[in-house]
Parts: C-alpha cells; sequence; structure tokens
C-alpha cells in the first residue's frame, strides 16, 4: 500500500502520475483518476445563476493541517474499500481557468473500489481539508461561500450504512 | 507567545491584528481570546462567532472552551472550500 499526498503550487502531469501509480505492483486490475480543472466561471454563493466570469483563482490553505487531514481522509476510504496505491495532488496558489487544480488517483485490484475510493476522497477534500478559494471576477475581489450542495455529496457516505 | 491565524476572508477582517500575544501564564480559551479582541475588531469578532467557524490549536480542531498554553498555536477556520 503507498499513499502520496502532495500540496504544491506547481502543476501536475497526468502520465506521469498514471505511470507512477500503475508502476507499484503487477496485481493492479484497475487505475481510476480524477482530475480537476478550475471552471471559468464561479458561483459566489449556493445560487445557480450567479455565475459570473472568473479571471484567477487563488487557493489558501493551512499548512501542516491540510496534508494531515487529507492523510485522515484517505485512511477512512482504505478502511471502507482496499486499494494499492492513492496519490492526492492538490494545488494551492493563484491560478487561471482551464488550469488543473486537484488530482486523485487509485489503484485496485477490481474497479469498484478505485471508483468509490476516488469519489469518497474528492467528497471530503471538498469539504473537511483546509483550503479556501479567492476568486478574482473582473478585479473585484471576492471569498466564496461552502457550497450546500459540496456538504449534502460528502453526507451520502454516512447515511449509506451498505457502503 | 501564543500564535494566532486567521484563513480565509477571516484573515482579511484580522490584518490590523496582533497575530502574536505575550503568554501572561494566565490560563485562557479561545472563546475568552476573542472577547478580548471584540472592542478593538467587532466585525472580525462577529465573523469569528459565526456558527460555522472552528477553531483549531496546534493543528487540531477543538472546542472553544480548550485550555490555551504558551507556545499554542491557534487558528480560526471558515468553512473549507478545497477540491
Amino acid at each position: 500500500m503507498s499513499i502520496n499526498i502532495h500540496v504544491q503550487h506547481e502543476d501536475f502531469d497526468l502520465a506521469s502520475e498514471y505511470t507512477s501509480l500503475r508502476s507499484r505492483t503487477s496485481k493492479i486490475g484497475a487505475v481510476v483518476t480524477f482530475t480537476g480543472l478550475v471552471r471559468d466561471f464561479e458561483r459566489l454563493h449556493d445560487d445557480p445563476t450567479s455565475g459570473q466570469n472568473l479571471h484567477t483563482l487563488t487557493l489558501e490553505h493551512y499548512p501542516g493541517m491540510t496534508e494531515r487531514l487529507i492523510a485522515e481522509i484517505v485512511d477512512e476510504a482504505l478502511q471502507r474499500w482496499s486499494a494499492f496505491g492513492v496519490t492526492v495532488i492538490h494545488r494551492v496558489g493563484c491560478l487561471r481557468p482551464n488550469e488543473q487544480i486537484v488530482f486523485v488517483g487509485v489503484t485496485s485490484e477490481h474497479r469498484e473500489n478505485a471508483f468509490k475510493i476516488a469519489e469518497f476522497v474528492m467528497d471530503y477534500l471538498k469539504t473537511k481539508a483546509t483550503f479556501w478559494k479567492k476568486v478574482d471576477l473582473n478585479g473585484q475581489q471576492q471569498w466564496i461561500m461552502a457550497k450546500h450542495s459540496d456538504t449534502k455529496a460528502a453526507a451520502k457516505w454516512t447515511e449509506d450504512s451498505d457502503e | 507567545m501564543i500564535n494566532l491565524l486567521f484563513f480565509g476572508r477571516l484573515g482579511d477582517l484580522a490584518q490590523n491584528v496582533d497575530h502574536s500575544i505575550v503568554y501572561d501564564g494566565q490560563l485562557r480559551t479561545p472563546k475568552e481570546l476573542v472577547h478580548e479582541l471584540e472592542v478593538a475588531h467587532p466585525r472580525l469578532v462577529a465573523a469569528l462567532r459565526e456558527p460555522q467557524v472552528l477553531v483549531s490549536v496546534n493543528k487540531m480542531v477543538v472546542k472553544w472552551d480548550h485550555p490555551l498554553f504558551d507556545g499554542d498555536e491557534i487558528a480560526f477556520l471558515p468553512p473549507v472550500t478545497g477540491g
């Protein structure tokens, strides 16, 4: 089992992350990767009609605490489903629309576990890890509000006792 | 010394706040610290008291009546928005 967690300013390369995940054991039957991109608009509030054109997105985080919280999320996922490897990369700093912001890669014997772990980690990354997004909308800076839909997405893992 | 960290929009509101406090040996809690900021920084304190704001001591989320000691790092955490 190998877990890699990185919070970094630099961009990441999907192909090399995939290759690295694959190379860790020959027993892997499934690789699931998720990549999140910065959208070209952002909703400031929990209102689907309030989208505005985005100039830049700046991510702040709490160094030390963020990495530990991500490790806890991954550990919790691995208590539910088994895997061979998990890589989580989250970028911080100033990003522009269409840039890569987050990567989750999971290898497992069968696809079900890899899909579940990737989804679980993403849902909790959004609601538990200490990141804060600030948007610049045509010169106007504003902190993004937490979205109810994200809280709801994470809550589904505590409701489904048969997961 | 007790070090204070303010994240997200709390950081904007805390720009004029002294981020390190001399520990005078008197036992305090995050709740008491916030109370002490109230007169000078009412807007910040109103934001800190919003129910979704969490407090951590040495990078662990704690209750607002958690005892503080010399060398502690206190962080005020608004709802997170990563991913």
